[in-house]
């Protein structure tokens, strides 16, 4: 059980990764990226190939941040002139097209077979116990790292100009800021944090396949943003947790209502996460943890 | 500021509540319990129509040998979890029933992805896993034998289809296959068979999803061959036989039988698909244990996968027996010895196996999928093939061989 609560703890983190990614994006610069599952996926395949090429892990791990953001800042550029719906497409293309190169070339990422074998930190030191608590404080204090600073940049000046674009891009053009410059680096970085995730999950599961990356990552990751709160780093990072305990804690239904064959179960579950979203949405639609703007501040009145 | 404390409570209660759900096995969990066995099978995704049946069957298979007394005087507890045929979902699934639950062994597999996702958590922890999925790679895995499976593998499926174009008297082969798992092997071994037959082939890898394959079929009448081979699924071959029989090819056409099934053959003219030859693994039809799974889930011709996972939990069952131990550790060392003991009493369930091991007697299973023997490295030495013809709309059986 304790090492079911560590697995779990750990696919929290790493969901929360990808959730504090697509929260920077879609709740800072208001882009939506349905193609987080693409990025998560450069980011493992990335890391994963040149670590079995022999490079150390955390120069992998870094390999694979700027892979994913370089992959960011080229998905930036063929969108640049994208809002909305038309840019959720997109980024659903630029995420399907990652997973074909994964599954037709053979060479670089084995297809359908997967990279298996991936090395895994300290493994052979550490045993399968304590590897599993290591990677649990790697991936927890790796994402305290990055909610700090995602919370730091929500604050600051970087912050609030995002915001002034997602509000109104053409405001924020006349107020003289750069509004491509600040969308290319805000999607490169959000990539970037997409790719260390997908880093995080390889040398964790120790085995990737373009199967794994499918949409349902991506739409689990929006549940997660959409039910924690858009737009404030600790609602995505709550609910990404949530999510993930969520998903573990159906699973036990069966176990409840004994009555219910196991295709039933499985299909509960299913319309349970659905249900959940709906109810988020209806109840509380701006999250858990909603965004705070603070009040303008008052005009100076004379005395 | 007051609001925030309340909805963080309000949060705090939920995470405790969700996470105190999940502390309710634990409690009931003991030594001398039911000896536990997960099923992770397809439940949703795109492997959904194969998974209910396949719990089913497994379910069926450990309530017979509970009603005769259990084994190890112990009952049987089948768990079963939905990978939702994506190796992420299926970890998932995996921790919970090794890390939980505990069971000693994981049945039913399917997607080659899960399941080679899934095999290091099963070794690394000791569990069993048989799993019906045909990647060549999964038993190439270091898995020290906690692997087995009942499908065979494609080398050898691809080695049947060569053999059975040489018979049709093939010259120029061409093979359209979209990107699989299996794609590259089963042409590999078509090619080795039809080149010792002196013949030649060409083969062509499309997008399994385009609504028309016009420029794929003439590149297949540019080579001009006398025999093609479909290596597709069921949707997308049949967009692919309409363009094959609009460009006017005339020569023979030989196909997986899951993907040139009934409901294909229905669904277009029936002079699209007239004359097709179909390949399958075929379940052991005959075999005595095909028809006490089929009477014992009231399901007429199950698939493949559902006559495997019978066998599966059979030979589990029977491991456990014969270990006198119910851990993935015995169960791995002891499954050869009832799944093909030279000189054992064949045997066609598990309920006659445990009689007979309680006796000290040696057994040989003979299964539902054929006669579930093993090699060292996991993978099923021999199964047998259906060979069926489309004529008038309808499957002709020309053999099992």
């Amino acid at each position: 059980m304790l090492s079911y609560l560590i697995f779990t703890l750990t696919l929290g983190g790493i969901y929360a990764l990808l959730a504090l990614s697509l929260n920077l994006i879609w709740g800072g610069v208001g882009m939506v990226n349905l193609g987080l599952a693409g990025f998560f996926a450069v980011g493992a395949y990335a890391s994963a190939l040149v670590a079995i090429a022999g490079v150390p892990l955390p120069l992998a791990m870094l390999l694979a941040c700027l892979i994913g953001a370089a992959a960011g800042i080229l998905a930036t550029f063929a969108t640049i002139r994208l809002r909305g719906d038309y840019l959720a497409i997109v980024t659903l293309g630029f995420a399907e097209v990652v997973r074909m190169v994964a599954l037709n070339e053979r060479w670089l990422t084995r297809g359908s077979d997967g990279i298996s074998g991936i090395p895994a930190p300290f493994r052979a030191e550490l045993g399968v116990d304590g590897f599993n608590l290591f990677y649990l404080a790697l991936v927890s204090v790796i994402v305290l790292a990055v909610f700090l600073t995602m919370r730091r940049l929500d604050l600051s000046p970087f912050g609030r100009v995002l915001k002034a674009i997602r509000e109104d891009q053409e405001l924020a053009t006349f107020a003289g800021k750069s509004v491509t410059r600040f969308k290319m680096q805000t999607f490169a970085l959000s990539a970037g944090i997409a790719g260390l995730a997908g880093a995080l999950y390889g040398h964790f599961q120790t085995y990737i396949s373009p199967d794994h990356f499918q949409p349902l990552i991506t739409i689990y990751i929006f549940l997660a943003v959409t039910a924690g709160g858009v737009g404030r780093p600790v609602g995505a990072l709550v609910g990404a947790y949530l999510v993930v305990f969520f998903l573990e804690a159906t699973r036990f239904l069966g176990e409840i209502f004994t009555v219910l064959e196991p295709g039933q179960v499985a299909a509960i579950r299913e319309i349970l996460v659905g249900l959940a979203l709906l109810c988020v949405l209806h109840l509380r639609p701006q999250g858990i943890l909603p965004e705070r703007i603070a009040p303008a501040p008052k005009p100076e009145t004379s005395p | 500021m007051s609001s925030f404390t309340f909805s963080r409570r309000g949060f705090m209660g939920g995470v405790a509540g969700l996470a105190a759900t999940g502390l309710v096995p634990h409690a009931v969990m003991a030594q001398d319990g039911p000896i536990k066995i997960g099923a992770l099978t397809p439940l949703t995704g795109s492997g959904g129509p194969y998974g209910p049946v396949m719990v089913k069957a497994i379910k069926a298979v450990a309530a017979e040998v509970n009603k005769a007394g259990g084994v190890l005087g112990r009952q049987i507890e089948i768990i079963s979890e939905d990978d939702q045929t994506n190796p992420e979902a299926g970890v998932r699934a995996a921790r919970k029933l090794v890390d939980v639950d505990r069971v000693s062994a994981i049945l039913g597999t399917w997607a080659s992805s899960v399941t080679t996702a899934v095999a290091p958590i099963c070794w690394e922890s000791g569990t069993m896993l048989a799993t019906v999925s045909g990647a060549d790679a999964i038993t190439a895995l270091p898995h020290q034998g906690y692997i087995i499976r009942t499908q065979p593998t494609t080398i050898l499926q691809g080695r049947k289809f060569g053999e059975f174009a040489v018979e049709q008297g093939v010259k120029k082969l061409f093979f359209f296959s979209p990107q699989t798992p299996f794609a590259d092997s089963q042409f590999t071994n078509i090619t080795k068979a039809v080149k010792a037959a002196g013949g030649e082939t060409k083969s062509l890898i499309y997008d399994d999803k385009k609504p028309s394959y016009r420029s794929e079929v003439d590149e297949m009448l540019a080579y001009g061959p006398d025999v093609i081979v479909l290596g597709g699924y069921a949707a997308d071959t049949a967009v692919l036989l309409k363009d094959i029989f609009r460009a006017g090819y005339e020569g023979k056409k030989i196909a997986f039988a899951y993907s040139v099934n009934q409901k294909l053959i229905d669904s277009v003219p029936p002079e699209v698909v007239e004359g097709i030859f179909t390949i399958a693994p075929s379940p052991a039809e005959s075999s005595s244990a095909y028809k006490r799974l089929v009477s014992l889930i009231d399901v007429q011709n199950p698939d493949p996968y559902t006559t495997q996972v019978y066998d599966q939990a059979n030979l589990v069952i029977m491991a456990i027996a014969k270990a006198g131990a119910a851990d993935g550790k015995s169960i791995r060392d002891a499954i050869r010895s009832v799944s093909q003991a030279e000189g054992g009493t064949v045997v066609d369930n598990a309920v006659d196996g445990l009689k007979l091991i309680a006796e000290g007697k040696s057994v040989n299973y003979q299964g539902a999928s054929g006669p579930c023997d093993f090699t060292a490295a996991g993978d099923i030495s021999d199964s047998q093939f259906r060979y069926e013809q489309v004529k008038g709309g309808k499957l002709k059986l020309l053999k099992i061989a």
